[in-house]
């Protein structure tokens, strides 16, 4: 009898895959003994040249940490140099940056929902998300000059303030999104076919998630009320009204679900800070034009990314530099701890799907 | 619970960073004492990130561990320091299995030993034989120029103000030679429009 055993690659170069990276897997059969998780190939060395440059110098580098999602990047690096050089930022600033997150997570969401439904032949659906999302990404052009990276939130406030009728055209747009999602609900969420093959997948236990250091959606799938803007809330978010969606399964599908329930309350927000947006300074004034001194002090910094809890770690040494900036985001953990450990039975087909459904992003690994 | 601490590990003070953020720096071989009291105690359940800064001029590596509320509403960071040369410190594997591969990010980065940690291999760099690169001495320059020569073309790279200086001589050369060319052009057609002396007399102008 010929040998069953056989380990492949799964990515870097698969479609299913979530970016830079591939995970051996040992096979037998379909089914999967043994899953490991390779990065490396695409290290940059972000943390690292960082420290070598001041903190005007830096801000351009923080936004390419994650591709799908930059905006979190730049938000956390602001929070942190303006806790540690004692800067306020004006509230019409605050309400500035949670419509940048906010939006982020919409054009996330998106972008996953792509992902997510192309790993299961649902192509349509990649097509159509992607075309929503670009009308988020025209937003954002329309503001910070940029679809992808931004670099807008800087630290003290953000760069520019809103071109006339912004706040309008936001509007706009998150009224066309409503119509839209209703339509995803009957092609995607709730398709027989993704029901078929994502429920009962990839199941997580809610223990092992809150003492693994889980976040984001794979801790709310488990009914687990857990998210930064509530537990821990930051700019304006305590103002804000909206509810942490959960489920109770703990699979695939329930993450699913999740997601696609957040998206309505972004849309809630969204309209919340249209409606609130206060007049102001967009920049708080600096002592010294563009120019940060940190004391030497260290502080952890998070914000809620769409895939979860987002962190800073940042140490000032008395200089214009910035000694340590060290990034905590949902993939080093749910890419080693968690996907290894999951995927241990999992049939090869489902190994995207579980993939995406965890919120991995492989330059968020390798900063 | 603060004054449970500084008695016990008579740490000098804990710092209130913020409303959800306490920070305390206690010495190394006390630091897993404090966490097992912060875990079985008073509901630090999860760990969320192992970090690490170097601080080279004090001969030592800050270690912090952020330890989170099972709610994740307050956030505990506990501080160490290692000494820079042969820096090892006890794996927290044992407590928290995420702790694994968070060793692992800080051994390849800062050759730092976690003992009892038994997956300590390479993670992104691979056959790295140099210093670990996020060490404070390890020059992201010196390294380049070293290891790498320069691409055929590329060697104004090496002064960039130079370039510059050189790119701006030039720009403002070519300027001058269009703005001449310019006006012997505008001389020219001048010239063709008034009539020459032969066409004057000949009476061809009128």
């Amino acid at each position: 009898m010929a040998n069953r055993h056989i380990t492949i690659f799964h990515g870097p170069q698969h479609p299913g895959i979530t970016g830079n990276m591939s995970i051996e897997l040992d096979l037998l059969g379909e089914t999967i003994l043994k899953a490991t998780t390779h990065v490396g190939y695409l290290h940059r060395g972000f943390e690292k040249l960082i420290e070598r440059r001041t903190v005007i110098q830096a801000f351009t580098i923080v936004c390419r940490i994650c591709v799908p999602e930059p905006d979190p990047n730049e938000v956390n690096f602001a929070m942190a140099v303006e806790e540690l050089a004692g800067i306020e930022v004006s509230q019409r600033a605050k309400y500035i940056r949670v419509m940048m997150l906010e939006l982020s997570r919409l054009a996330a969401q998106f972008l996953w929902m792509a992902g997510q439904s192309g790993s299961i032949g649902l192509y349509a659906v990649g097509q159509w998300a992607i075309a929503d999302r670009d009308l988020i990404l025209d937003l954002f052009e329309e503001l910070t000059g940029g679809r992808v990276y931004h670099m807008y939130v800087y630290p003290g406030g953000v760069r520019r303030d809103l071109p006339e009728g912004f706040l309008g055209r936001v509007e706009k747009v998150l009224e066309h999104l409503k119509t839209r999602l209703k339509l995803y609900d009957d092609i995607f969420i709730y398709n027989a076919s993704f029901r078929q093959r994502a429920e009962g997948v990839g199941v997580i236990d809610a223990e092992e998630a809150v003492k693994n250091g889980y976040v984001g959606q794979v801790l709310r799938a488990c009914g687990i009320e857990a998210d930064v803007r509530k537990d821990a809330p930051y700019l304006v978010y305590d103002e804000l009204e909206f509810d942490i969606p959960t489920e109770q399964a703990g699979d695939v599908y329930a993450r699913a679900l999740v997601r696609r329930a957040e998206m309505d309350q972004s849309i809630r927000i969204l309209e919340q800070v249209i409606e609130k947006m206060p007049e102001g300074e967009i920049m708080a004034k600096l002592p010294t034009h563009r120019k940060f001194k940190l004391p030497k002090d260290d502080t952890w910094v998070k914000v809620e990314s769409a895939r979860g809890e987002f962190a800073y770690y940042m140490a000032g040494d008395g200089s214009e530099n910035i000694r340590r900036m060290q990034v905590r985001g949902p993939s080093l953990v749910h890419a080693y701890t968690l996907l290894e450990n999951l995927l241990v039975g999992a049939e090869l087909s489902d190994v995207a799907l579980i993939m995406n459904s965890l919120g991995i992003c492989p330059p968020e690994i390798e900063r | 619970m603060n004054t449970l601490i500084r008695n016990r590990f008579g740490t000098d003070e804990i710092e209130v960073k913020r409303d959800d953020l306490s920070k305390v720096t206690v010495v190394k071989y006390r630091v897993f004492e404090l966490i097992h009291l912060l875990v079985e105690q008073y509901g630090y359940t999860t760990l969320n990130a192992i970090t690490c800064a170097d601080w080279i001029e004090e001969g030592h590596f800050a270690i912090t561990y952020m330890l989170t509320t099972r709610a994740r509403r307050h956030t505990f960071m506990v501080q160490t320091m290692i000494g820079r040369e042969e820096a090892k410190i006890d794996s927290l594997t044992m407590l928290f299995p995420q702790a694994e591969i968070m060793e692992r990010d800080l051994h390849e980065m800062y050759g730092i030993d976690f003992p009892g940690n038994g997956n300590l291999v390479e993670l992104s760099l691979e056959n790295w034989v140099h210093t670990p690169p996020l060490r404070r001495e390890f020059d992201t320059l010196a390294f380049v120029n070293e290891l790498h020569d320069f691409r055929e073309g590329r060697d104004d790279n090496l002064d960039v103000k130079a370039e510059m200086k050189r790119l701006r001589a030039l720009k403002k050369a070519a300027k001058e030679a269009a703005a001449k060319k310019e006006a012997l052009k505008t001389e020219e057609k001048e010239e063709a429009s008034q009539p020459s002396a032969a066409q004057k007399e000949s009476g061809h102008g009128k």
